[in-house]
């Protein structure tokens, strides 16, 4: 498991990638991102929501009433515009992270 | 079958938030309640426990609302600022100064009121437009939803702007006196603050806010006489 410290920086973009692939209601994205992390990172509906709520003020999610075939409310968001355009640089920036890090270790294990 | 939507709303009753996105939250949170339990229950897990282990997803609610209020509210609080007291302040003070130099650009003079070393020059015919400016602003405030203070704010804005020029330029005019080495006679700068203040600030401070104010008032009237028809 990663720790909640470092989690706290991915969130961002794990919600925006897995609404890359289509429009999700809450629980399903929290699912969605448990099974593709292999249960890595998980949201709770406590982390999850504010952070819905931030990045829809923001304008990169937009949460849209959908009525389910056995009649249930639920609000599906999907990416905008503006959040599709900001995926691309926080996937560069985590890419430069990551190749950072991975030069540090390999200095400090020489 | 559990009530989600009535526990959630008990737990978020503190989240004052508008009434159509209170609901929102509740019905949205209460749904992923919903769902985690009906998912556990598939996997064979007790009624009991599912609901256990699905409440305890949120921990502590107070944080869980306090968390979903500032998410919510991130930006609403200073756009509000601009809509109710930055944009028709702005209006009055370039509307009052455009019409001011319009006047004196048509030749217009000034008004001495008091002669001899006191002289308080007022331009009339701008001093009575401004209680129209005044109550500009304040319909302006008003009807962006500012309370009374703001509209009243809004509508002698711009002689709060003039203020704090006024106020910077005596220090820097002073200091300037000091580096070029000349006298400074404190009860002649003493009297123009004086003089200017009143011709400058005070007199069209109150023409603007007599108009600001009874705008504010016509409007009070006009919107509690209309809540009166409905009620």
């Amino acid at each position: 498991m990663i720790a909640p410290g470092i989690k706290r920086g991915t969130a961002e973009l794990a919600v925006l990638s897995v609404l890359e692939d289509g429009p999700l209601h809450g629980y399903e994205m929290a699912r969605r991102i448990e099974e593709q992390t292999h249960g890595s990172l998980r949201f709770t509906l406590a982390s999850l929501y504010p952070l819905l709520y931030r990045l829809e003020k923001r304008g990169w999610v937009r949460g849209v009433w959908e009525t389910s075939g056995t009649g249930r409310r639920r609000r599906c968001y999907r990416l905008t515009p503006a959040g599709k355009k900001k995926l691309a640089p926080i996937r560069a920036e985590w890419s430069e992270l990551f190749r950072a890090l991975k030069r540090l270790a390999k200095v400090s294990h020489a | 079958m559990r009530d989600w939507e009535a526990l959630v709303k008990q737990r978020l009753a503190g989240l004052a938030l508008e009434p159509e996105e209170t609901t929102e939250v509740i019905v949205e949170v209460a749904a992923h309640l919903e769902d985690t339990c009906e998912e556990m229950l598939r996997h064979g897990v007790t009624e009991e426990e599912a609901v256990r282990r699905a409440l305890s997803q949120v921990g502590d609610w107070k944080v869980l609302q306090r968390k979903i209020r500032k998410a919510k509210r991130r930006g609403q609080v200073m756009e509000k600022r601009v809509r109710q007291l930055w944009i028709p302040g702005f209006l009055t003070l370039i509307l009052s100064m455009l019409f001011l130099m319009v006047l004196q650009k048509s030749g217009l003079q000034p008004r001495i009121v008091m002669s001899g070393s006191n002289t308080v020059l007022l331009y009339v015919p701008w001093l009575l437009s401004l209680p129209f400016f005044g109550a500009l602003g304040a319909y302006v405030s008003s009807r962006a939803g500012g309370s009374r203070g703001t509209a009243l704010l809004a509508s002698v804005f711009p002689m709060l702007a003039l203020s704090t020029a006024y106020l910077l330029m005596f220090p820097i005019g002073l200091a300037v006196e000091g580096i070029i080495g000349r006298q400074v006679d404190f009860s002649a700068v003493a009297t123009a603050l004086l003089r200017d203040g009143v011709g400058w600030l005070l007199v069209p401070g109150a023409a603007l806010i007599v108009g600001g104010l009874l705008a504010h008032a016509l409007l009070s009237t006009r919107s509690s006489s209309r809540s009166t028809a409905i009620g």
